[in-house]
């Protein structure tokens, strides 16, 4: 298994378990290998325990004691990393589903837009942006509302206007 | 509870039409409803033909049923999975990200557009 490491706002990787050891990662780095959809923090791999120290806060593994001023100021400096998105946060719904339920029974091509918003917010969810990612959800589920009324609404129109086929 | 209520309200609205298209033929009965984007364009929808697919399926007449609409019938397994994830999106929300990666659903959209010209050009 290859391992990507983020540590301290650095990337490296890729890295095997051997090389993983002898990197001195403490417990405020993050990981990512295949298979796992975002990163993660190194605590929540249970095939890493013991190759990395435990440390409260994100502060830099420090080879020598560190006096006590020294120790504020490298939490001062060292901002811990946050990777985008959360792992915790789920992607908001997309509605494909019902983008397409609606665009395919419905005959109305209002659906598309509302496949178009489901793109919109699978992007932003990949960018980390999970505001912009919400937004487009909301807007995407309007779209699909829309469709499914304007469905039912020009039903009669059909039954009307006979000239096509069934649909 | 609301949610089992959901998930009740679904199955019986979908037993209910279940029965209508089986017992029901959209090509001869009068009743179903026609659609709209045809009948004002002249232009064939990406749905045209569901309703008879759907009857034909139902019958078990699968091949009668893409001839009908061959966009559904290849579409249902995939929006029978999409649903399945969407359910367990906040359990298993890995699963459900990679459903709605982005390269998946720009597939559909284009497979969707050109479904949609070309049956309109071939007549199928």
């Amino acid at each position: 298994m290859q391992y990507w490491i983020n540590f301290n706002g650095v990337q490296s990787g890729p890295v095997d378990l051997d090389g993983l050891k002898e990197m001195g990662l403490t417990s405020a780095a993050y990981v990512w290998h295949e298979g796992l959809s975002d990163w993660v923090k190194i605590t929540q791999l249970p095939e890493l325990q013991g190759l990395y120290e435990m440390v409260e806060t994100p502060v830099q593994a420090a080879s020598e004691p560190m006096t006590q001023q020294a120790g504020q100021l490298a939490i001062n400096t060292t901002q811990p990393y946050q990777p985008q998105p959360d792992p915790a946060e789920p992607c908001p719904p997309t509605n494909l589903v019902w983008a397409i339920i609606s665009t395919v029974l419905c005959c109305i091509p209002s659906g598309i837009v509302a496949i178009i918003y489901a793109l919109k917010v699978s992007n932003k969810y990949r960018e980390g942006d999970i505001e912009g990612a919400k937004r487009a959800s909301e807007t995407g589920a309007w779209w699909c509302i829309a469709t499914i009324i304007l469905g039912i609404l020009t039903m009669p129109l059909g039954y009307l206007m006979m000239a096509g086929g069934v649909s | 509870m609301r949610r089992s209520l959901v998930i009740i309200l679904v199955l019986a609205a979908l037993m209910v039409f279940g029965v209508i298209y089986f017992a029901l033929d959209p090509s001869s009965s009068g009743l179903f409803p026609r659609c709209v984007f045809l009948s004002m364009t002249g232009y064939k929808c990406p749905g045209c033909g569901s309703q008879r697919a759907i009857h034909a399926l139902l019958h078990g007449n699968v091949i009668e049923a893409f001839k009908f609409n061959a966009f559904l019938l290849v579409a249902i397994p995939w929006i029978a999975l999409c649903l399945f994830a969407e359910s367990r999106r906040l359990r298993n929300p890995s699963l459900y990200a990679r459903l709605n990666a982005p390269l998946l659903i720009w597939l559909f959209l284009a497979a969707l557009l050109l479904w949609w010209l070309l049956r309109n050009i071939f007549n199928w």
